[in-house]
C-alpha cells in the first residue's frame, strides 16, 4: 500500500473514532422526542438519488440501502467507504429569535467495508448512525414556593444510536439476490437539564443518560434482469421486523460543583421500532441512464408508543424518493468501465413524530456527482442536498438545511491465494 | 502523465473536498430555538423549591455585664425609650497631672477652670434638640479595679461627691454638624469650681508633689465623673475622650499674658461608661429574665412572656437568639437533595422605629450553641454579615436586614447530633457598647410579613418507582 493510502486509512480511522467531527451538532428541536431524528439517508453510492436504492445494484459500491445488493460486488474485490457530512440549517418559526437562527455541523456519518466472499455471496459490514438527539433551549420559570423568583433551564440532549451491521447476501439464478442484514443497535441518549440562575450560573443539574440497545434485523431481495438490447430492470423490497429496544437509564443531580447529589439506575423498559418494508425499482438504459424510485413505510402508530402528554405521538412515516443518474463509461479490453456520474434525486418524507397535531414532513432535492479514478484504487463523489423539514404552523419550528456529503471509496483486489471463483 | 501526477491530482481532489466542506460550515453559531418547553414539563428532573415556612423561635439574651472600658467613648446622657425603659449613661475617668509645669512667677495669678469636652461627630442617640445639663462630679473613692476584676463594665460605678458637684452646663448640641450652643466649635465647656482650680492651681504654682507624681496624683485627684442632671431627658451624647482640665491663670508683665494649664486624660483604657436601663416601668419589657445568680450562663427571656418580640440594644445588655427547631425537618422531606441557597430576612417590628430610635445599621449574626454565649459572626464572601439594612420608612413593611446564611444552613443541617445551636443577633462587636441603636424583632405570633424568615432554596427530586 503506498503512502496516500496509508494517510487516508489513519485519517478514516481517526475520524470514525470521534464520531462528531465539530464540538457542537445542529440543533435539531425534534429530536427531544421520542429516540432522536431518525437517519434515512445512507452517505454512499445512492446519495445524490435522494437515497432511493432498494433496487440499485452495484459492483463497485456498497449499497446498504438493501442487502441484497452485496451479491452484485465484483469479484475478488473489497471496498472500503466512508462519509462525512457538512450541513447548514435555517430555522424558523415563531420560536426561534431572529438574527439567531443558524447553525452548522460536520459529522462522520458512514464506514462500511465490503467483500465477495464467493461468487455468489456478498457481504459488508459497517457502521452508521441509526438516530441523532441533539437539542438545547432555556425555559424561564418561577422556582416552585415563589411567586416572583425566576430560574432557568437549560435544557440539553446530544447523542444518538448507532447501528453496526453485517450483510450478506446470495445470488441464485443470477436474476434474484436475497439479503439479510444482522445488526446490533446501541447508544445513548444524554439529557440534561441545567437549574440556572437568570445570568446564567448552575446551580444544579440532571442528567439522564439513556443506554439502548438491542439486534435488529433487516431483509432484503432483489429481483433483476434484461428487458430488450438495452435496458435492464431491477425490482427490490425490504423488511424489518418489530423489534425492542432495551432501554436502562440512569439519573445523576450534579450541584454546582459537579458533586453528586444522586446517582441511580432507573428501571428499564423497551423502546420498540415497529414493522417497516420499502419496495423499489432501478431501469437502466446502455449502461448510462438509469431512473430508481423508492417507497418505504414504517409502521409507528402500531406502537402505542406511550404518550406521556397530548402534545405528540408517533405516526406511521412514510418515504417517497426517485432518483435520475447519468454515468460516463469508458470501454476497456471491451468491458465498459464507469469513470464518473451525475445523479439527481427528489425526495418527500413524513417522518414518526405527530407535533401538536401536524405530521413533521421533510422534502427536498439532491444533486450528487462521482468520480472513478482509474489510476489509484479510490472513488469520491460529492453530494448536495437542500431540503425543508417541518412547518411554521401551530408555532413549530421549520428547518431549512443544506448538506454537502463526500463519500469516499477504495477498492481493491483481495488477496485470495491465487484461487479463483470462476 | 505518470502515475504520480494522477495521484496528486486525487490528493488535490481530496484536500478541496475536505475544505469545501468545512468551508461550507465554518463560523456557525448556534441558533437560539425555544422549541420544546412542553415536553419536558413532567420530566422528573431536579428542580429548585422554596421552603421558607420555618418558624424560628425568638428569645431576648440578656448580658448583664458589658465591657464599656476604653472604648474611646464618653456617653452621657439620659432618654426614655418608649420600648426599652430609661437610659441613662455617665462617664468615668482619670486625669493626669501635665507632662511639664511651667514655670509660674509670683505675679502671676489663678483665673478660673474649665472642663472641656469635644463631641464625636454623629455619635447620639435620642432628640438632639432638647438642651442636656452636664455636671461634673468628683470621684471620692480611688479609681482602681475591684478585686479581681480586669475591666470595668456598665454596671461599675464609683462614689461621687453629689453634695458638691464641680460645674454644670447645659447646652444644645448638633451632634452631625459638630457645634454647641457654646459656639466654641465642638467642645462642650463646664465651668469648674474656683475651689478646685483655685487648689490646683496653688499645688502647680508651689511644684507640689501631688500634681508631679501621678501615684500622688491619683491619690489626690481620684477622678472624675460626668453625668447628665437627673432632670434631663432626650438624648445621649458621645464624647471623645481626650478630655481636659484647663486650669486659666495670668501672668502680668508689659503685656498681660493669659495662660493655662491642661489636665489630660489618665490611661484611656480604664475609662468607662457606667450605663443604666431602669425597665422597671415600661411593659413588656420588665418582665425580662434577669440573672439569679452568678455565675450564670446569659439567660433568654421567650418572646411569648413579651407579647411576641424581642429586644436587640447591646450596649445595654440585650442581643436575640434565634433558632430553628424545624430546620432539620427538611431533610425528612422525600424529595430534598441538598441546599442550594438559604436567605434569612429580619425584619423590624414596624412603628417601633423612627428617625429618633433608629435601627442599627449593622447586624451581625454570631454563632452559639445552648450556653447563649456569643461566638464569632457569620462571614459572607466578602467578609462578616451586616444585614444590608434597608429601610423602609414609608411603609415599613420593605424595611429588613437580609443575610445569606447558605453555608451555615448546609453545615447546621447536616449535623447529626442534637442540634441546640443558633444565632444571636447583635451589633457589630466595635460598636456594640457605645451605641444606643435597637431593634425589636417579631416572633411567629405576628402577620408572616412581618416576621424573621428563613428562605431555603433546595434541590428537589422525586423519582418515579
Amino acid at each position: 500500500m503506498n503512502k496516500q493510502l496509508t494517510t487516508l486509512f489513519i485519517f478514516i480511522l481517526s475520524v470514525s473514532s470521534s464520531h462528531q467531527l465539530l464540538a457542537q451538532g445542529n440543533n435539531s428541536p425534534y429530536s427531544i422526542l421520542g429516540i432522536g431524528d431518525l437517519e434515512d439517508n445512507f452517505y454512499n453510492r445512492t446519495s445524490g438519488l435522494s437515497n432511493t436504492g432498494i433496487a440499485y445494484r452495484s459492483g463497485h459500491y456498497l449499497i446498504n440501502n438493501n442487502p441484497a445488493s452485496y451479491s452484485g460486488l465484483d469479484n475478488q474485490f473489497f471496498a472500503v467507504e466512508m462519509g462525512i457530512r457538512g450541513s447548514v440549517v435555517n430555522y424558523y418559526g415563531q420560536s426561534v429569535t431572529p438574527g439567531q437562527n443558524q447553525s452548522g455541523d460536520i459529522t462522520f456519518r458512514r464506514l462500511a467495508l465490503g467483500m465477495k466472499l464467493s461468487k455468489h455471496w456478498g457481504s459488508s459490514i459497517g457502521l452508521a448512525p441509526f438516530s441523532t438527539q441533539n437539542y438545547e433551549f432555556s425555559n424561564p420559570y418561577y422556582i416552585a414556593g415563589t411567586v416572583n423568583e425566576i430560574a432557568t433551564s437549560l435544557y440539553q440532549g446530544h447523542g444518538g444510536l448507532n447501528k453496526v451491521y453485517w450483510g450478506n447476501s446470495y445470488e441464485f439464478f443470477h436474476h434474484l439476490s436475497l439479503g439479510v442484514e444482522a445488526s446490533y443497535i446501541f447508544g445513548t441518549l444524554s439529557q440534561k437539564e441545567n437549574l440556572q440562575t437568570p445570568n446564567g450560573a448552575t446551580l444544579a443539574s440532571t442528567s439522564r443518560d439513556i443506554n439502548m440497545s438491542n439486534l435488529f434485523m433487516n431483509y432484503g431481495l432483489q429481483y433483476y434482469g434484461k428487458l430488450g438490447k438495452k435496458w435492464t430492470f431491477s425490482l427490490g423490497g425490504t423488511f424489518a421486523n418489530q423489534s425492542d429496544l432495551f432501554a436502562s437509564s440512569n439519573i445523576t443531580v450534579l450541584n454546582s460543583d459537579s458533586v453528586a447529589l444522586k446517582s441511580q439506575e432507573l428501571s428499564q423498559y423497551y423502546f420498540r421500532l415497529p414493522n417497516s418494508f420499502g419496495v423499489g425499482f432501478s431501469m437502466t438504459k446502455d449502461q448510462k441512464y438509469t431512473f430508481l424510485g423508492d417507497y418505504k413505510h414504517q409502521a409507528w402508530s402500531d406502537q402505542k408508543y406511550a404518550v406521556d402528554n397530548s402534545n405528540y405521538g408517533l405516526v406511521n412515516s412514510d418515504r417517497y424518493s426517485i432518483g435520475f443518474e447519468i454515468s460516463r463509461n469508458k470501454t476497456f479490453y471491451n468491458t465498459k468501465v464507469e469513470k464518473s456520474y451525475f445523479q439527481a434525486g427528489l425526495y418527500y418524507a413524513t417522518s414518526y413524530l405527530q407535533v401538536y397535531g401536524k405530521q413533521i414532513d421533510d422534502r427536498g432535492v439532491t444533486a450528487g456527482f462521482g468520480i472513478n479514478s482509474f489510476k489509484s484504487p479510490l472513488s469520491y463523489s460529492i453530494t448536495l442536498q437542500y431540503g425543508i423539514k417541518g412547518t411554521q404552523d401551530n408555532q413549530l419550528v421549520q428547518q431549512r438545511y443544506a448538506n454537502i456529503t463526500f463519500a469516499i471509496s477504495y477498492r481493491d483486489l483481495w488477496y485470495t491465494k491465487g484461487k479463483m471463483f470462476y | 502523465m505518470t502515475r504520480n501526477n494522477h495521484l496528486k491530482r486525487d490528493r488535490n481532489f481530496l484536500l478541496l473536498s475536505f475544505l469545501a466542506i468545512f468551508f461550507f460550515v465554518a463560523c456557525q453559531k448556534q441558533p437560539v430555538v425555544s422549541f420544546g418547553t412542553s415536553f419536558v414539563q413532567n420530566n422528573n428532573n431536579a428542580k429548585i423549591v422554596v421552603a421558607d415556612t420555618f418558624g424560628a423561635e425568638l428569645s431576648t439574651l440578656y448580658l448583664d455585664s458589658i465591657n464599656t472600658a476604653g472604648t474611646g467613648t464618653m456617653l452621657v446622657g439620659k432618654y426614655q425609650d418608649p420600648d426599652f425603659g430609661i437610659i441613662s449613661s455617665r462617664s468615668f475617668l482619670q486625669l493626669a497631672p501635665p507632662s511639664t509645669i511651667p514655670t509660674i512667677s509670683n505675679f502671676a495669678a489663678y483665673d478660673s477652670a474649665a472642663l472641656i469636652m469635644r463631641v464625636k461627630k454623629g455619635s447620639y442617640y435620642g432628640d438632639t434638640t432638647l438642651a442636656q445639663t452636664f455636671t461634673v462630679y468628683r470621684v471620692t473613692d480611688l479609681y482602681q479595679l475591684p478585686y479581681q476584676q480586669f475591666t470595668f463594665y456598665n454596671h461599675s460605678q464609683f462614689a461621687v461627691d453629689n453634695a458638691n458637684p464641680l460645674g454644670s452646663q447645659t447646652v444644645t448640641i448638633a451632634p452631625n454638624a459638630s457645634f454647641t450652643t457654646q459656639y466654641a466649635g465642638d467642645s462642650v465647656k463646664i465651668k469648674l469650681s474656683d475651689a478646685l482650680g483655685q487648689d490646683l492651681y496653688n499645688k502647680l504654682y508651689n511644684r507640689s508633689d501631688s500634681v508631679i507624681t501621678p501615684a500622688k496624683f491619683e491619690y489626690f485627684f481620684r477622678g472624675l465623673c460626668i453625668a447628665p442632671s437627673p432632670a434631663s431627658n432626650g438624648v445621649i451624647y458621645g464624647f471623645s475622650d481626650s478630655v481636659t482640665l484647663r486650669v486659666y491663670y495670668h501672668e502680668p508683665g508689659v503685656f498681660l499674658t493669659n495662660k493655662f494649664i491642661d489636665f489630660g486624660i489618665n490611661n484611656p483604657g480604664q475609662q468607662f461608661n457606667n450605663i443604666v436601663a431602669d425597665r422597671s416601668t415600661t411593659d413588656p419589657i420588665k418582665k425580662l429574665i434577669l440573672p439569679t445568680q452568678k455565675p450564670q450562663t446569659p439567660p433568654l427571656t421567650p418572646s411569648s412572656l413579651t407579647n411576641g418580640v424581642t429586644y436587640i440594644q447591646p450596649a445595654t445588655g440585650l442581643s436575640t437568639k434565634i433558632t430553628f427547631p424545624s430546620l432539620r425537618d427538611l431533610r425528612l422531606r422525600p424529595d430534598y437533595l441538598s441546599v442550594l441557597r438559604a436567605t434569612l430576612t429580619v425584619r423590624p417590628v414596624p412603628g417601633q422605629y423612627s428617625t429618633l430610635y433608629k435601627l442599627p445599621p449593622q447586624l451581625n449574626l454570631y454563632l452559639t450553641d445552648r450556653n447563649n454565649l456569643q461566638s464569632s459572626p457569620l462571614q459572607g464572601q466578602s467578609g462578616v454579615l451586616n444585614g444590608d439594612l434597608v429601610i423602609d420608612y414609608l411603609y415599613g413593611i420593605n424595611t429588613a436586614y437580609t443575610y445569606d446564611v447558605t453555608p451555615y444552613i448546609q453545615q447546621q443541617i447536616a449535623l447529626t447530633t442534637v442540634n441546640e445551636n443558633g444565632l444571636i443577633m447583635s451589633t457589630p462587636s466595635a460598636v456594640s457598647n457605645t451605641d444606643f441603636s435597637r431593634v425589636l424583632l417579631a416572633d411567629k405570633t405576628f402577620p408572616v410579613t412581618q416576621r424573621i424568615s428563613l428562605k431555603i432554596y433546595y434541590v428537589s427530586l422525586y423519582l418515579t418507582p
